[in-house]
């Protein structure tokens, strides 16, 4: 398997494949997160500011 | 809707801030002497001869030399002073954000003081010489061991609270903690593997270039996943408190979040570029380390505008000032990094004090002022009270802030200036301008700016300290309680394999999976791979649009499911630990070392070799000659064409030494032959007589060395006792010594000694040692056989000696060249075809 990685042309491709694993975990959050619900979304980023905890 | 009473734990949040400021205070002293040995070298030790009017006589004290002393700087620094402010961070953010108490006060308890005499046991080790060899991993084994059953502690303490919270979401700070337990875990478990040899010694299981990958995967990701995630947590929960709006974009938290998680672990291999490790690695390292750029500024961004609509308060709150300060910090340490992992700009910049200039950027801009913001937001709370003086905490912020512009910027300069002497040649273009000390006698200024910089901002936490102690004196220790509404709605109901087997999870993974089979594949199966990877788009995307709405639902539920959404961390985290590891392990074999394969150590160079470690060494020398012009020319040797590091040099070096700065030069290459007629002593770059008196006073050979003087190598002797089992240890990992019983390792490293002893003390131009003035020759060369000196030089003197494989028959595919773009020696090239035949020569 690991047979490509040892010959020289491994380090031309891996741009490519690096590139590409990245793009699709970019791809996938950003699309999680965009379509995460607008009240859903809200609520969270208001989660450290909940009013039961006094501030000084 | 029912509700509950909870009293919040805040005794070991009060205790975690006191530990992280009196800890950080420590590092920074001990760092502040470090910056001013390298100014004065008098510093490492002498020094006490006039503060102590005379009472302490010597020109350096062992447990105050930089090698030692450096450190135990960096591991205050990372463990005590960030590792306890992020403990007070998270077990106070944790309980708030699910509104739970911390789930056993007992193991809370545990974690704080087992943490504490974790830090004080490396305050007692490292001084005394007791270290692994491996930068920021230097803890001996049994510290290792605690350290990892504390760690323990401290997960299952914080994964029990996310079992009982009464708030079902999981706020984006909680899933930078997860990532942060569970990289940090696999990290130092897997770069602290070592086999003892005694309770204080052991050797790393990995050798050479797997320990060198090993031990940079894991350095990189100390700074990624210790120093960074657990402060993105911090940032995202605290910054919102202190601006008094939510942050700024929770959708660009949730990419920050995976972007980071999955790309830091990768980019490792840039602390190695141009050394002997594959190509293919070092651009691996690279292409991670831009990629990072993206989402590092994403959450820079994120944070600075969180502060959108209260940059008013920034007049006035010193918490706000240090927030933003250190938000920017963050923004201008993550994009100097990717720059310093481009290879041009690397070839530059390492082993330089540019380096450090980018690492202190971090460590005092973004961790220190994030610490500090923390501090003052946190002390009024926990003590129930104001903060003592405001005043004094903007004294803190614009001291420490020019403190760390003084620091970074003359650290930005002398890397620069002395990269570029170390690279110029004169006219002709065949010697060098400058030897190396003229570069490390340039950069003196700046040398005395950092200290004056860092001096600065350790003056800044005095005050914090003032501060802090004054508020908690002025207010009364205060444990939160609160009512808080039960979760109501559903949450930790999703089983752990739905959430690792569903089908968005399968099918990315797939995908992924055929996606590399179609790199790595022969022809015609790689089309294969590449078609099966085209029907699972199809797939996925006909799946999506049937059943979308589910799987948007699987995102959701997976906010709400700790444990899954933990899993899916892991997997990101182990992918590119895997990519980067498992191919070194097939990389690092005999039949890979480029025609060079290092000779073993005897035993007393073997004793020499642990001496150089115990001293710290490699925190000023590499032992790594780059595939760059300037460093052959320097480093290399007359009428050896291409004479950069190899791959088989260091292959049985247990740990490896290739540093990574040099304060002095390069060693690699500071060995020899063996001397005519000998077949004990060897004939180095220098004589003995020359490391005798250079190890007793480095200004000897030259005046402006800034290296410590070791005289107690000369009064301690060596420790030949242990030497047995170190190279029976040695023999289990693989380093091939022949068998040989206790007595010949004890009389071979005797005899060695002698022989290295004889050519000081006998013959021409002896040398004397004054406090055995009345000593015969014979005396002397008895005497000093069994002396650390002498085991020392004895290693210096097998620098780099190695024999030459010339490696036949080229199989197809080419075996590794770890550079694609060196020349193999002709020696190499034979017929296609023959078998491969591995002949061994003396080359030295």
């Amino acid at each position: 398997m690991f047979k490509r990685i040892l010959v020289e042309d491994w380090a031309s491709v891996l741009q490519i494949g690096s590139f590409l694993i990245l793009f699709t975990v970019f791809l996938v959050s950003a699309v999680r997160a965009i379509r995460l619900r607008p009240e859903e979304r809200k609520r969270l980023a208001a989660l450290p500011l909940d009013p039961s905890e006094p501030d000084r | 809707m029912t509700s509950t009473r909870i009293t919040y734990d805040d005794k070991t949040v009060r205790l975690f801030l006191i530990a992280s400021l009196g800890w950080g205070i420590v590092g920074m002293v001990v760092g502040l002497l470090c910056a001013a040995q390298l100014s004065w070298w008098q510093m490492n030790g002498k020094f006490l001869e006039t503060i102590s009017f005379g009472l302490f006589q010597g020109d350096g004290l062992a447990y105050l030399t930089f090698g030692r002393l450096r450190p135990l700087h960096t591991n205050a620094v990372i463990f005590a002073f960030v590792g306890n402010m992020m403990f007070a961070g998270i077990y106070y953010s944790t309980q708030r954000l699910c509104k739970a108490r911390t789930a056993s006060d007992l193991l809370s308890k545990i974690h704080f003081w087992g943490w504490q005499s974790i830090i004080l046991a490396a305050a007692i080790t490292l001084p005394a010489g007791l270290t692994r060899g491996k930068e920021y991993a230097e803890l001996i084994w049994p510290i290792n061991v605690a350290v990892a059953a504390i760690w323990i502690v401290f997960a299952v303490n914080f994964f029990l609270t996310l079992a009982r919270r009464n708030e079902p979401s999981l706020y984006v700070a909680l899933w930078f903690y997860i990532a942060t337990i569970l990289t940090v875990a696999m990290l130092y478990v897997v770069n602290h593997l070592s086999l003892p040899t005694s309770l204080t010694h052991s050797y790393p299981v990995f050798g050479g270039l797997q320990d060198a990958l090993v031990q940079w995967w894991y350095g990189h990701n100390a700074v990624a996943f210790f120093l960074t995630t657990p402060i993105l947590g911090i940032m995202y929960y605290f910054l919102p408190k202190a601006a008094g709006r939510p942050v700024y974009s929770y959708r660009l938290s949730i990419i920050h979040f995976w972007s980071l998680v999955f790309i830091y672990i990768w980019a490792g291999p840039h602390h190695l570029l141009h050394t002997s490790l594959p190509r293919w690695l070092q651009m691996l390292g690279m292409l991670f380390s831009l990629m990072l750029w993206a989402p590092s500024w994403g959450g820079m961004l994120n944070g600075l505008l969180t502060l959108r609509g209260a940059w008013d308060k920034l007049r006035t709150d010193p918490v706000i000032k240090f927030f933003a300060a250190g938000v920017t910090f963050y923004g201008m340490a993550t994009f100097e990094g990717p720059l310093l992992s481009i290879r041009a700009v690397n070839q530059l910049s390492h082993y330089t004090d540019w380096t450090i200039g980018h690492v202190h950027l971090g460590a005092l801009g973004w961790n220190g002022f994030m610490a500090a913001g923390m501090f003052y937001w946190l002390a009024p709370r926990l003590w129930r009270t104001k903060l003592w003086s405001a005043n004094l905490a903007n004294m803190h912020f614009w001291i420490g802030l020019v403190g760390i512009l003084l620091y970074v910027g003359a650290m930005w300069t002398a890397g620069i200036l002395q990269g570029l002497m170390l690279g110029e040649t004169n006219p002709d273009g065949t010697t060098l301008k400058y030897e190396f000390v003229e570069t490390l006698k340039s950069i003196q200024p700046e040398y005395i700016f950092r200290s004056i910089g860092g001096g600065m901002f350790l003056l800044g936490f005095l005050l914090c300290g003032i501060n802090l102690w004054m508020t908690a004196r002025q207010g009364t220790a205060h444990d939160e309680t609160v009512e808080v509404a039960v979760a109501a709605s559903a949450h930790d109901e999703m089983p752990v394999k739905a959430a690792l087997l569903g089908r968005p999870v399968v099918l990315l993974l797939l995908g992924l999976a055929f996606i590399v089979l179609w790199l790595l594949l022969p022809p015609h199966s790689d089309k294969a791979a590449l078609f099966l990877a085209f029907l699972l788009v199809v797939t996925a995307v006909r799946a999506f649009r049937r059943e979308g709405r589910q799987w948007n639902d699987w995102h959701e539920r997976l906010l709400h499911n700790y444990l899954p959404f933990t899993a899916l961390v892991a997997v990101a985290a182990v992918i590119g630990g895997a990519v980067q590891i498992i191919p070194s392990l097939i990389v690092n074999r005999e039949k890979n070392v480029e025609g060079r394969l290092q000779e073993l150590y005897t035993p007393l160079e073997l004793a020499g070799r642990d001496l150089y470690v115990s001293e710290g060494c490699y925190n000023c020398h590499s032992q790594m000659i780059r595939t760059l012009r300037p460093d052959v020319m320097r480093y290399g040797r007359a009428g050896h064409a291409d004479d950069f590091s190899h791959l088989g040099e260091s292959l049985y070096d247990h740990p490896f030494q290739w540093g990574s700065k040099r304060t002095g030069p390069d060693l690699a290459r500071e060995g020899g032959p063996l001397a005519a007629g000998s077949t004990l002593v060897r004939s180095g770059k220098r004589d003995n007589k020359w490391h005798w008196f250079h190890f007793r006073n480095p200004r000897w050979a030259n005046a402006d060395s800034n290296m410590p003087a070791y005289p107690w190598l000369f009064e301690e002797k060596t420790d030949f006792k242990s030497l047995p089992n170190k190279i029976a240890v040695q023999r289990r990992l693989g380093v091939p010594y022949p068998a040989m019983s206790a007595d010949e390792i004890r009389q071979n490293a005797i005899e060695q000694g002698q022989a290295i002893a004889a050519t000081l003390f006998q013959g021409e131009a002896p040398v004397s040692y004054e406090p055995m003035g009345d000593a015969t020759p014979e005396q002397l060369t008895a005497a000093f056989a069994e002396r650390k000196v002498i085991a020392l030089t004895a290693y210096m003197q097998k620098l780099g000696a190695y024999r030459e494989i010339p490696v036949t028959t080229p199989p197809k595919p080419v075996p590794l060249d770890p550079d694609s773009y060196r020349r193999r020696p002709p020696a190499a090239v034979t017929q296609e075809g023959s078998p491969v035949t591995t002949t061994t020569t003396t080359q030295r």
